[in-house]
């Protein structure tokens, strides 16, 4: 037992040790308080963005793509609706039962039931729709809605696939479209500012992206912007309502510069040959024709295709995916004339007097090599009017032998030649203008007189695709001046250019222009053939591509039994002379004659576009 | 004569100030439970069931004279006692732990009712020790608390062993236990960390001290609930998203939110000023008890109304510290706030004890 002093001290001692606890307890109780005040307080906003972002989701909802017209407001590519049978599995106490159902009204095939089955379970417990059957028919649609009333945990939806009306007139102009890689994606998030882990998009998978042409390049102004519906979500993340709806800003529409009916008479004419057509509207620099033979369906490539049907398209020897109008290489042959003669002019070489023998051949004074023209015995006293009508080689062989290497590929340079002379063309490749260095590096060996004599008649190492081909037929016809050429109207970027020409003057151009009237018009003219395809004046210059050398017709008659080793035909043409509107060139892989065989085709084009 | 006694048996002990706060808290937490559970009203109706009871039990608990509880002390802490045996053999598991007496009508937590019987016991013992308390009643007080302490933490239960040791080292604090003893058990509790650390946790408790040093390493997810809770704090901020609009606890981010988390629903749902209501409502007990304490009528009183406010307040602030982040997750309910029978009517026993305590007056001898 403990007295009363000592009751006193116990008293006491009790006293301060509990306010030493209490103080202990104080101390936790402010630090506490403290927590939850930085908590509440100090860091809400992010404490408030997080609850928000733990519970809400974000559904895209795709943008519809743009349209694609002609110059002349035709549809081109446009979307067709299609309709999808969709079903909400949350809703759906059993699948099979479910399925047994609805099959009375709409089959389905044992994949689509696969399908439905393997993703119920799944989708049903974060309250997810499901695709139970795409593309319905009309008669499915019918049969459904009258019964809809039967079925309120499914309905139909409308999504759209890319249809190009004209499938294969624009395979490789305006290109196709196809699936979204994840990267292209995640680089459409970044741009439209869209979370990037949201890739779940609502029952509409599959969002299309131009893989190549004017899709590809346009893109952008097709595609548009997605739009969202925000669902408010659990921890499961189950969808629990649908809180916002963000429309989906659809794709612009696309006013090309091709003409549908050019394309029509061009598709017509190449006739599945393999070749390349491209005509250009001279003053504005647009492309209004750009077919590439053979072609294929891009509405196949864009909404899917047999397996079996394209790898056929894959292994055709023809090779329908490739562009042969920006993509392919062939040497200017003859074509290239028309500069050379402008080079010669330019650097006072020759003028238009000045004149030679032709005796069908060109000798090399270095080494004594022949280099032979296309008519044995040669065309006689030829000047240059004369030599771009009968298309002299020995004539241009003697004026490229006289030049400058470099003076002369600065000036073809300035042709387009080498150059990427499209500003919204898929790829365009910038053929070859070989110069000395280029030689050296690549073959390992040094330019030849040779190379440079090759160069006056467009053979040897020069190559231009039938692009650059048009462009150049285009900056003849204009005088000089040009503009860079686009697929697409209202070009603000575009410049009127002018080539660096000091003395050619207005009369040099109009007897050059008058030259190349002639290789139509002129009884000796290489593609005289073609003067009664028209109704008024056309101006040309056509070529033949040799793959093999032959020295003699005979020797040729044996090699072109191999349809691969015929030389390609070859036209550039403008007209209607003497204010010429438009610019054609005409490739044709192996048609042996530029003036009779790619010739027609040019003037068909032309006459299309000028006889409206 | 006769009539006047009996007047004077029929005397009512009661506390208005405790009374009135627990009923008030008793009442807001059930108006809390209903929104953190989600509006499920079968959870309110059985906590209210808790809760009426309770009251009653605490009003009945304190009409018997302290006395009575010296007397029985012992008595309750064998029963007790045997009840956690009971547990070890009877008891319901559930997530691997063994705490739970299934009664049928009721499943009582069998460790809630220790950290109450320690503490009287340890009184009734301590009240007539002299000062300091001498080494031979401090090591058998140790001993016991100890062993208690074991049991409880063998269920495995942590958080509750926590308590009723502390519980025990309360009493034996205020009792006058040597400031000598004090610090060099510390100073061996300090040295001992590493063995205890080793031997006496649990690998998930391990993980759990872990990740709450530093959560970046949480390879279990076990900081997910902190996590979730406090965004629920952070996001009510100043006057909170109002009563059921708790989105984090709603939409089930929040976990155990009608048990330990409950106060992140109403800090939610409520804001730092509700917070701070609720907290003052806490706070007004522990300043009563505390008056209480020091006008208790001899030193068993004193010790029992110490011993038990303080074991109510380490529970509030384990979880309080819990649901914030500033301490390990250790399963702690929120007194006569969180879902659960036995944590709530062990707390009205709590009180009506205090009360009892703190308002039956020995009559003036001699």
């Amino acid at each position: 037992m403990i007295d009363l002093q000592e009751r006193v001290v116990e008293k006491k001692s009790f006293f301060n040790r509990l306010i030493v606890i209490y103080l202990f307890f104080g101390l936790i109780f402010i630090f506490f308080l403290e927590r939850t005040y930085s908590l509440q307080i100090s860091e809400f906003r992010d404490y408030e963005i997080a609850a928000i972002e733990n519970k809400t989701k974000e559904i895209l909802v795709q943008p519809v793509r743009g349209i694609i017209y002609d110059r002349n407001g035709t549809i081109i590519v446009n979307n067709v609706p299609s309709y999808d049978l969709i079903i909400k599995p949350w809703e759906i106490p059993n699948l099979n039962n479910f399925i047994k159902e609805i099959s009375l009204i709409v089959e389905l095939d044992p994949k689509e039931m696969e399908y439905a089955s393997e993703n119920f379970t799944q989708r049903s417990k974060y309250n997810r729709e499901l695709i139970l059957k795409k593309n319905l028919t009309k008669v499915e649609i019918a049969r459904f809605e009258v019964r809809s009333y039967k079925f309120p945990n499914a309905f139909i939806d409308e999504r759209y696939s890319r249809k190009n009306n004209y499938p294969h007139l624009f395979s490789h102009a305006i290109g196709y479209v196809g699936g979204i890689s994840n990267e292209q994606l995640s680089s459409i998030f970044e741009e439209q500012a869209l979370k990037q882990n949201e890739t779940i998009f609502s029952y509409s998978n599959g969002f299309l992206i131009g893989k190549t042409g004017i899709e590809n390049k346009y893109d952008k102004t097709l595609r548009g912007l997605f739009g969202k519906k925000i669902f408010e979500v659990d921890a499961r993340g189950k969808f629990v309502k649908q809180t916002n709806y963000i429309e989906p800003k659809n794709g612009d529409s696309l006013f090309t510069s091709l003409d549908l009916n050019s394309h029509k008479v061009a598709y017509e004419k190449m006739n599945n040959r393999r070749g390349a057509v491209i005509a250009i509207e001279i003053e504005s620099g647009s492309i209004v024709t750009y077919l590439s033979t053979p072609s294929f369906s891009t509405n196949d490539i864009s909404n899917g295709i047999s397996s079996n049907a394209f790898n056929a398209l894959i292994n055709d020897p023809n090779k329908p995916f490739f562009d042969r109008a920006s993509q392919g290489r062939y040497s200017p042959a003859s074509t290239i004339k028309p500069a050379i003669g402008l080079y010669g002019l330019e650097e006072g070489l020759i003028d238009w007097n000045f004149s030679i023998n032709d005796p069908g051949y060109f000798i090399l004074p270095e080494d004594q090599r022949v280099y032979r023209g296309w008519r044995k015995g040669g065309h006689g006293n030829v000047n240059l009017n004369k030599a771009m009508i009968v298309s002299s080689n020995t004539f241009f062989f003697s004026l490229a032998y006289k030049s400058d290497i470099d003076s002369l590929i600065n000036h073809l340079s300035n042709f387009g030649f080498g150059k990427n002379i499209c500003l919204d063309c898929f790829n365009p490749d910038l053929g070859l203008l070989p110069t000395p260095e280029w030689k050296m590096n690549n073959l390992n060996f040094g330019w030849f007189k040779g190379d440079t004599v090759n160069l006056g008649v467009g053979q040897g190492y020069l190559s231009a695709t039938p692009l650059q081909l048009a462009y150049y037929a285009s900056v003849l016809a204009n005088k000089g001046s040009h503009k860079r050429l686009t697929l697409v109207e209202n070009q603000t970027l575009k410049t009127l250019e002018n080539l660096p020409l000091k003395n050619i003057k207005n009369p040099d151009w109009d007897k050059l222009h008058s030259s190349m009237i002639g290789v139509i018009n002129d009884p000796q003219g290489t593609a005289k053939r073609l003067k009664d395809l028209k109704t008024y004046t056309v101006a040309a210059k056509s070529g033949t591509v040799e793959l093999v050398s032959t020295e003699t017709k005979e020797d040729y008659k044996i090699i072109r039994e191999n349809e691969g080793n015929r030389d390609h035909a070859i036209i550039i043409a403008f007209g209607p002379m003497p204010n010429p509107k438009y610019a054609v060139s005409v490739v044709i892989e192996n048609g042996e004659s530029g003036g009779s065989v790619a010739g027609p085709v040019a003037i068909a084009v032309l006459n299309s576009l000028v006889e409206k | 004569m006769k009539k006047k006694l009996d007047f004077k048996n029929f005397s009512i002990y009661f506390d208005q100030y405790l009374f009135i706060s627990i009923t008030l808290l008793s009442i807001m937490g059930l108006f809390f439970l209903y929104s953190a559970s989600q509006e499920d009203l079968n959870t309110v109706i059985k906590q209210s069931i808790f809760v009426g009871f309770g009251l009653i039990l605490m009003f009945a608990v304190s009409q018997l004279d302290p006395d009575f509880y010296k007397i029985f002390s012992g008595t309750f802490l064998v029963l007790s006692i045997l009840l956690i045996f009971a547990t070890m053999f009877f008891g319901k598991e559930i997530n691997g732990a063994k705490r739970w007496l299934d009664l049928g009508f009721f499943t009582l937590q069998t460790s809630e009712i220790v950290k109450i019987s320690l503490p009287i016991f340890l009184a009734s013992y301590l009240y007539n020790k002299a000062l300091p308390i001498s080494p031979k009643h401090t090591f058998i007080t140790l001993a016991l608390i100890g062993f208690i302490f074991f049991l409880v933490y063998r269920q495995p239960d942590l958080g509750t062993g926590l308590v009723v040791f502390m519980a025990g080292i309360y009493i034996l604090f205020l009792a006058g236990l040597s400031w000598r003893f004090i610090f060099t058990s510390l100073g061996l509790i300090v040295l001992s960390l590493p063995f205890l650390w080793n031997n006496f946790l649990e690998p998930f408790q391990r993980q759990r001290i872990l990740t709450f040093l530093d959560p970046s390493n949480d390879p279990y997810g076990s900081s997910w609930n902190i996590t979730q809770s406090k965004i629920a704090i952070g996001s009510g901020g100043m006057s909170g998203k109002g009563y059921q609009e708790g989105s984090q606890a709603h939409l089930s981010f929040l976990p155990e939110a009608e048990t330990d988390f409950i106060f992140a629903v109403i800090a939610e749902e409520f804001g730092f000023i509700g917070v701070c209501i609720l907290l003052s409502i806490f706070f007004f007990i522990l300043l009563r008890c505390f008056y209480l304490a020091l006008n208790a009528r001899d030193r068993f009183c004193r010790l029992t109304i110490g011993g038990l406010s303080l074991v109510f307040a380490s529970t509030l602030f384990i979880n309080l510290g819990m649901v914030v982040g500033i301490i390990p997750v250790v399963g702690m309910p929120m007194p006569f706030i969180s879902k659960g029978g036995s944590s709530l009517l062990s707390f009205y026993i709590a009180f009506g004890i205090i009360i009892s305590m703190a308002t039956h007056k020995k009559l003036m001898q001699k």
